[in-house]
C-alpha cells in the first residue's frame, strides 16, 4: 500500500512536471510581451533592446533551463508586468479563487444532490423532467450572460446586491450562483444516473425480498455505491469550475487567479501563467490521487496494489 | 417507503416513446434542418449591413421592404437570417468538437482501463497532465499559437476535451472488465480490439454518451465563451454564442439580439440532454435486463 | 478584517441611503478595466498604471485645460542652447515621507528612466535625453543627443520619485510603497483588486478634493456600467457609444465627453499584397463613409478627420484633403488595378470596435474586394502587425495617441521608415519627418508636417478615420472636465450637492 502510494505521488509530481513543460512551449511560441509593454511609438532598436533585457532573445530551450533552474532553487521568477514575484502575486489571488470555489461547490451541489436523488427516486414521472429542465437551465446560459442578468436583477433594479469586486459574503452570492449553475445538473444528472444503477442491481431486489425497508436499502448501500462516479465528478468539476471562473471572474470583478490567468496570458507575463499552471495542476492531481484512493476505500472491487 | 415505489413499476421491454422524448426530438431535428437549409429559408443575406437600421426591434419593415421578424442587429443586420446561419455554426462546432473528443478520450480509456500496467500509467498521466490546465487556459493559449479559424476551433475544443471521456471510459471499463461474460470471452481467446469493442463499448455507452451529451451543450457554451473573450468564430459569421456576446452589450436597449440565440441555445442543449438521458436507459444493457 | 469592514461600511451605505451619502463625499470610486501593473511611474506603461499613479507623484510641466503646456514641478525653462534645456524649480514641495523634493530627485527620475539597467518600457521616450543633471537645488539641465522637439510634451509624462528613499528601499521596495509628491499617497494596493489613496493634506498646490480615493479592477465594460449605475462606482472610463447614448436618459448618471488628440486610422500595407498596388489602397480610402460610421458606430462621439491626426495635435493641418466617401470611385480603381475579388486580410483584436471593423469590412467589399477578418488576441495582434511586411496582413484599424499631442509621435512611427508599424517607404517623407524632428523651429516643423501629410495623401499607406472622443460615465455631482490628452487628476475633479 505505502510502495503504491509513493509509485502514485511519483506519477504525479511527473504529470506536473509535464504541465509546466507543455505551457511553458507553447506560451513561447505565442510570442513574447515585449511590444505589449513597450509605448507604441518605440523604435524598432528600442523594442529590440527590451526585449534583450527581459531575455526574450534567447532561444526558448535556454529560458526553460533558466526557468527550472530557478524553480529547483524555489524561485518563480518576476511579473514582467508588475515587476514583483510570480509566486507572491498568485498566492495573493489564491484566497479570492477558494473563497469563489467553494460557494459554487455548494450551489453545485447543494441543489444538484437532492435534486439527483429526487430525479431518480421518481424516475420515469412528469416530476423528474421538471427537475431536470429546472437544474439544466443553468448548464444552458453562457455564464457572460447570466452574470450580466443577474447583475442587472439583483443589483441594478432590486438593490439587493452589490454589483461586482469583493468583500463582504454578499459580494460572493452572484459569482457562486453563476458558477454554480453551471455544475449543477451535472451533479444531479450524475448522482441520479448513479441511484438509478444500483438500484436495479440484484443485492437491491434481494434486500428488499428479505423485507428491508426501500430507505434502508437507499441509505445502507445504494447511497454508498452510488458514491463512485459522483466523487469522479467532483474531481472533474473543480476543473471545470476554474475554467467557468475566468468568465465570472471577469464578469464579476472577482481578482482569483482565473481572472489573473486570462490576462496573464493575454498579456504574455509567462512566469504568472506557470505559476498558475503549476498550482492547478498541483491541486488537480493532489484532488485525483485523493479520489483514486477513495475508489479503493469505497469500491474493494478496484484493487490499489499491482 | 412508497416513494420510491415508481422505480420497480414494469417497463416494457419494446421502447415506447414518450410524449417528452417526441418533443425533444422534434425541436433537434427542426435545429438540424434549419441549419441544413439556411440558404433557403433565410428571408435576408446575414451579412447586409444597415448602419441607419441598426438595433430595430422585431416586425420592423426595413428600407428594402424587408420584414426583419426577429428586429436587426448593432450593424442593421437582419437577426432571424444570423440565427439561422448561426445555427450551422454551432451545430457543427459542436458535433465535430465532441466527435474529435469521443474518438479519442474513449479509446484511450478503453485501453487505459483493459490493459492497465504501463498502458495505463502513461495515459492516465496523460489526462492529468491535460485536465490539470483549465481548457480555457488551453484554448486561449491554442488559438493565439495556431490562429483562429473554423477548423482550429474545432481542434482545440476536441483536443482540450478528451480527457473527461478517457476518466469515465476508464472508470467504466474498469467495472465492467470485471463482469462474468466478459471474463469468459476473454478466456475464450478473443483480441482485445474485439472485446473492447463489441464487449466493453455497449456496455460503457451509457456514461460516455452522458458525457458527450452534457459536453455537446458546454461546446457549444465554451464557443460562446470564447467569442466573449473574441477568440471564437471569425465575424462576420457567426454561431449563436457569438451573436449573444455582442448581444450582451445591448441588453436593456435591444433585448432581442441576445434573446432570440438565447432561447434557441437554450431548446438545443435542453433537448439533447434529455434526449441523451432517455437514449442512455434504452442503450445500457443492465436497463435492459430489468 | 479592515477590507471586510470597509466593503461591509461602503456596501451598507449604498443600500441604506444614497441620497445621504451624497452629504460629505469621503471617497471617490473609479473604476478601471485593470488594477495598475506596478505603482512605480517608471516601470510600466499602461493606461491604467499611469491613471492611478499620476495621482500620487507630481510631473516636471503638466498641460492645462486649452492643452498648454504649463509649469507644474518647473517654474521656468530655457534653452541654452539646441540640446540644452534649463529647468528652474519650485523649492516648496515635500514628498510624502516629509522629505523635500530638490533638483537632485528631478535628475535622478530622469537618469532613472534611461538608465538601461531599470529595464524601463518607458526608455523609448526618453532615449535622446544624454544625461540630466541638477546644478543647484533648483536648477535641473537636460542635456539631449540632438535637438529634440518633443522633449517638453514628453516631459508631461515625467513622475518625479523620491532619490533618497527610493535608494534606502530599492526598486522592490518603492514598487510596494511607493512615495511622490502629489496630492494623493497610497494608502494601500491590493494587487489587481484596489487600490487605495488618501488626500495628502500638505499638499502644495492646496487641498484635494476628496479625502479619499478608490481605483477598483473592473474588466467587464457592462459591469462598469452596472457598478456606475447602482453608486458603487463614481467614475468610468471608455463608455461605448452606445451605452452612452442609453445612459443619457439615466438621471443617476451622467455622461462626460471630450475630443481627444487621439484618431482612429486605417493602415493599408503598402509592401505586400493587393494593398501593394497604390491605386487598391485609394479605392479603399474612397470606400469608406467616414460620416455614415460616425453617425452611426460612434453616435456622434467622434469626428470626421482628413488626415491621421486631429486637431489638438501639434502639426495637424487641415490644408490636407481627405478622401471623400465615392463608391463608384472605389470600384473604378479596383477594377483599373485587376484586383476585383483579390483576397484582403483585415487584421484586428478583441481591443478594437468590432462593430467598426465589420462596417468597415462592407464597405470595403462593396468596392469590389473580398475582405477576410482575423481576429487574434492583442499580443499576436502587434506581433504580425509589427513584423513581417507579408504577414501584416492588407488592413487593420487602431485608436493612436502618444499622450504628446505631437504629430511626432504619430506618423513618424506609423510611416518612417524602419519603425515596426510602417508597411511603407517613401524617401521624401522620411525627410520630411526627420527635418521635423531634428528643428525646433516651429514653423519649420508645421511646413515639414504639412509635406508629410501631403505625401500620405498620395500613397495612402493609411487613412484617418476619425478623431476620438473619450466618453466617461460619472455620478451627476461630479464635476470635471475630461482632457484630450485623457488625463484623470482628481485634483482637477469636484463633488457638487
Amino acid at each position: 500500500m505505502l510502495g503504491y502510494a509513493l509509485w502514485r505521488l511519483l506519477q504525479a509530481a511527473i504529470s506536473v512536471f509535464g504541465v509546466i513543460t507543455i505551457v511553458f512551449v507553447v506560451m513561447h511560441f505565442s510570442g513574447d510581451p515585449t511590444l505589449l509593454l513597450v509605448p507604441q511609438g518605440a523604435s524598432a532598436e528600442q523594442i529590440e533592446t527590451l526585449r534583450h533585457q527581459l531575455g526574450f532573445d534567447q532561444p526558448v530551450w535556454v529560458q526553460y533551463l533558466a526557468y527550472l533552474g530557478g524553480l529547483l532553487q524555489g524561485d518563480f521568477g518576476q511579473s514582467v508586468v508588475q515587476r514583483a514575484p510570480a509566486f507572491g502575486i498568485v498566492l495573493s489571488r489564491l484566497p479570492y479563487t477558494i473563497e469563489l470555489a467553494i460557494g459554487a461547490l455548494i450551489v453545485a451541489i447543494g441543489v444538484g444532490l437532492p435534486v439527483g436523488m429526487l430525479m431518480a427516486t421518481y424516475r420515469g414521472t412528469a416530476l423528474e423532467r421538471a427537475l431536470a429542465a429546472v437544474v439544466l437551465t443553468g448548464q444552458s446560459v453562457p455564464t457572460f450572460l447570466s452574470g450580466i442578468l443577474l447583475i442587472m436583477v439583483f443589483a441594478v433594479q432590486l438593490h439587493w446586491l452589490p454589483t461586482s469586486g469583493v468583500g463582504d459574503v454578499r459580494f460572493l452570492v452572484m459569482p457562486s450562483i453563476a458558477l454554480g449553475a453551471l455544475s449543477m445538473s451535472t451533479f444531479a444528472r450524475m448522482t441520479r444516473i448513479a441511484m438509478v444503477d444500483e438500484l436495479g442491481k440484484d443485492y437491491v431486489r434481494a434486500a428488499l425480498a428479505r423485507g428491508l425497508s426501500m430507505r434502508a436499502v437507499v441509505l445502507r448501500h445504494v447511497l454508498r455505491n452510488s458514491a463512485i462516479p459522483v466523487i469522479t465528478i467532483a474531481a472533474l468539476e473543480i476543473g471545470n469550475l476554474l475554467a467557468g471562473a475566468v468568465i465570472v471572474e471577469t464578469v464579476f470583478a472577482w481578482p482569483g487567479i482565473g481572472q489573473l490567468a486570462i490576462q496573464s496570458i493575454q498579456s504574455r507575463d509567462f512566469l504568472v501563467v506557470q505559476v498558475i499552471v503549476l498550482l492547478i495542476s498541483f491541486i488537480y492531481v493532489a484532488t485525483s490521487v485523493a479520489a483514486d484512493f477513495a475508489y479503493a476505500a469505497i469500491d474493494p472491487r478496484i484493487r490499489l496494489a499491482r | 417507503m412508497s416513494v420510491l415505489q415508481p422505480v420497480r413499476r414494469f417497463r416494457p421491454r419494446l421502447p415506447r416513446v414518450p410524449l417528452s422524448i417526441m418533443l425533444v426530438s422534434a425541436i433537434i431535428l427542426v435545429i438540424v434542418a434549419v441549419a441544413l437549409l439556411a440558404p433557403w429559408i433565410a428571408p435576408a443575406d446575414p451579412l447586409r449591413q444597415d448602419l441607419l437600421g441598426r438595433l430595430k426591434p422585431p416586425g420592423t419593415v426595413g428600407r428594402t421592404g424587408v420584414t426583419y421578424l426577429l428586429g436587426t442587429d448593432d450593424l442593421g443586420r437582419d437577426l432571424l437570417s444570423r440565427i439561422l446561419y448561426g445555427a450551422r455554426v454551432s451545430l457543427s462546432v459542436a458535433v465535430l468538437s465532441v466527435l474529435v473528443s469521443t474518438l479519442v478520450g474513449v479509446t484511450l480509456g478503453m485501453m487505459a482501463g483493459w490493459f492497465r500496467g504501463w498502458t495505463d500509467t502513461v495515459i492516465m498521466r496523460l489526462v492529468d497532465i491535460m485536465l490539470s490546465i483549465p481548457a480555457i487556459l488551453l484554448a486561449v493559449l491554442t488559438v493565439a499559437v495556431l490562429g483562429p479559424g473554423f477548423l482550429k476551433l474545432v481542434l482545440v475544443l476536441g483536443l482540450t476535451r478528451w480527457p473527461r471521456y478517457t476518466r469515465v471510459a476508464y472508470a467504466q471499463t474498469l467495472q465492467v472488465a470485471n463482469l462474468p461474460y466478459i471474463k469468459a470471452s476473454e478466456l475464450a481467446g478473443a483480441g482485445a480490439a474485439r472485446i473492447l469493442f463489441r464487449h466493453v463499448l455497449p456496455n460503457i455507452a451509457g456514461p460516455i454518451l452522458i458525457v458527450a451529451t452534457a459536453e455537446f451543450g458546454l461546446m457549444i457554451l465554451f464557443e460562446a465563451g470564447l467569442s466573449f473573450l473574441g477568440l471564437g468564430i471569425q465575424p462576420p459569421s457567426a454561431s449563436w454564442g457569438s451573436i449573444m456576446s455582442v448581444g450582451r452589450q445591448y441588453v436593456e436597449r435591444a433585448w432581442w439580439i441576445v434573446a432570440f440565440p438565447g432561447a434557441c441555445l437554450f431548446l438545443l442543449v435542453l433537448s439533447v440532454n434529455v434526449l441523451g438521458d432517455w437514449l442512455r436507459d434504452r442503450l445500457d444493457p443492465r436497463s435492459r435486463i430489468r | 478584517m479592515l477590507r471586510l469592514l470597509a466593503a461591509t461600511t461602503l456596501a451598507m451605505g449604498l443600500l441604506a441611503a444614497p441620497v445621504l451619502a451624497q452629504d460629505a463625499k469621503d471617497t471617490l470610486t473609479i473604476d478601471l478595466p485593470n488594477d495598475a501593473a506596478t505603482l512605480d511611474p517608471h516601470l510600466q506603461w499602461d493606461t491604467d498604471s499611469y491613471t492611478i499613479y499620476r495621482n500620487i507623484f507630481d510631473n516636471l510641466v503638466t498641460r492645462d485645460a486649452a492643452g498648454e503646456i504649463v509649469p507644474q514641478i518647473a517654474t521656468k525653462w530655457s534653452y541654452e542652447n539646441d540640446t540644452t534645456l534649463d529647468f528652474d524649480i519650485r523649492d516648496d514641495v515635500t514628498f510624502h515621507d516629509g522629505s523635500k523634493l530638490t533638483a537632485d530627485d528631478v535628475a535622478f527620475s530622469i537618469n532613472r528612466i534611461i538608465d538601461p539597467a531599470l529595464k524601463s518600457p518607458q526608455f523609448s521616450q526618453f532615449s535622446p535625453i544624454d544625461k540630466a543633471e541638477a546644478v543647484s537645488p533648483t536648477k535641473v539641465r537636460i542635456t539631449t543627443k540632438s535637438p529634440y522637439p518633443a522633449m517638453l510634451a514628453q516631459l508631461v509624462k515625467l513622475s518625479i520619485v523620491p532619490k533618497a528613499y527610493l535608494e534606502k528601499v530599492g526598486d522592490q521596495g518603492f514598487n510596494a510603497k511607493p512615495v511622490g509628491s502629489g496630492p494623493y499617497k497610497l494608502v494601500d494596493h491590493q494587487q489587481g483588486v484596489r487600490t487605495d489613496l488618501e488626500a495628502n493634506a500638505d499638499y502644495w498646490r492646496g487641498k484635494p478634493p476628496f479625502a479619499h480615493v478608490t481605483f477598483r479592477a473592473v474588466p467587464d465594460v457592462s459591469t462598469r456600467i452596472a457598478d456606475l449605475k447602482t453608486g458603487q462606482a463614481d467614475l468610468v472610463r471608455d463608455v461605448p457609444p452606445d451605452q452612452a447614448i442609453s445612459l443619457k436618459d439615466d438621471p443617476s448618471v451622467q455622461i462626460l465627453s471630450v475630443a481627444t488628440e487621439r484618431v482612429g486610422y486605417m493602415y493599408m500595407n503598402a509592401q505586400s499584397g493587393p494593398t501593394k498596388d497604390a491605386r487598391v489602397r485609394q479605392a479603399i480610402a474612397y470606400a469608406i463613409d467616414q460620416q455614415g460610421l460616425i453617425d452611426a458606430l460612434l453616435q456622434g462621439y467622434g469626428k470626421p478627420v482628413n488626415i491621421i491626426g486631429a486637431p489638438p495635435v501639434f502639426g495637424y493641418t487641415d490644408a490636407v484633403e481627405g478622401y471623400a466617401y465615392d463608391p463608384d470611385k472605389a470600384r473604378e480603381l479596383v477594377k483599373e488595378a485587376g484586383a476585383e475579388g483579390a483576397k484582403i486580410e483585415f487584421l484586428t483584436s478583441p481591443s478594437y470596435n468590432r462593430a467598426l471593423v465589420e462596417a468597415l469590412q462592407q464597405m470595403i467589399n462593396d468596392a469590389g474586394l473580398d475582405t477576410e477578418i482575423t481576429s487574434t488576441d492583442q499580443a499576436t495582434f502587434l506581433k504580425r502587425r509589427q513584423g513581417d511586411p507579408a504577414n501584416a496582413g492588407s488592413v487593420a484599424i487602431g485608436r493612436w495617441s502618444c499622450a504628446c499631442q505631437d504629430a511626432d509621435g504619430i506618423i513618424y512611427p506609423l510611416f518612417r521608415t524602419g519603425s515596426t508599424w510602417a508597411k511603407y517607404s517613401n524617401p521624401d517623407f522620411d525627410a520630411a519627418v526627420d527635418a521635423a524632428r531634428s528643428t525646433l523651429d516651429e514653423a519649420e516643423r508645421l511646413k515639414d508636417y504639412k509635406t508629410a501629410y501631403e505625401i500620405l495623401r498620395t500613397d495612402v499607406p493609411g487613412i484617418g478615420l476619425y478623431q476620438d472622443f473619450a466618453v466617461y460615465g460619472a455620478n451627476p455631482h461630479l464635476t470635471w472636465q475630461p482632457t484630450p490628452n485623457e488625463s484623470m487628476f482628481v485634483m482637477d475633479m469636484a463633488w457638487k450637492n
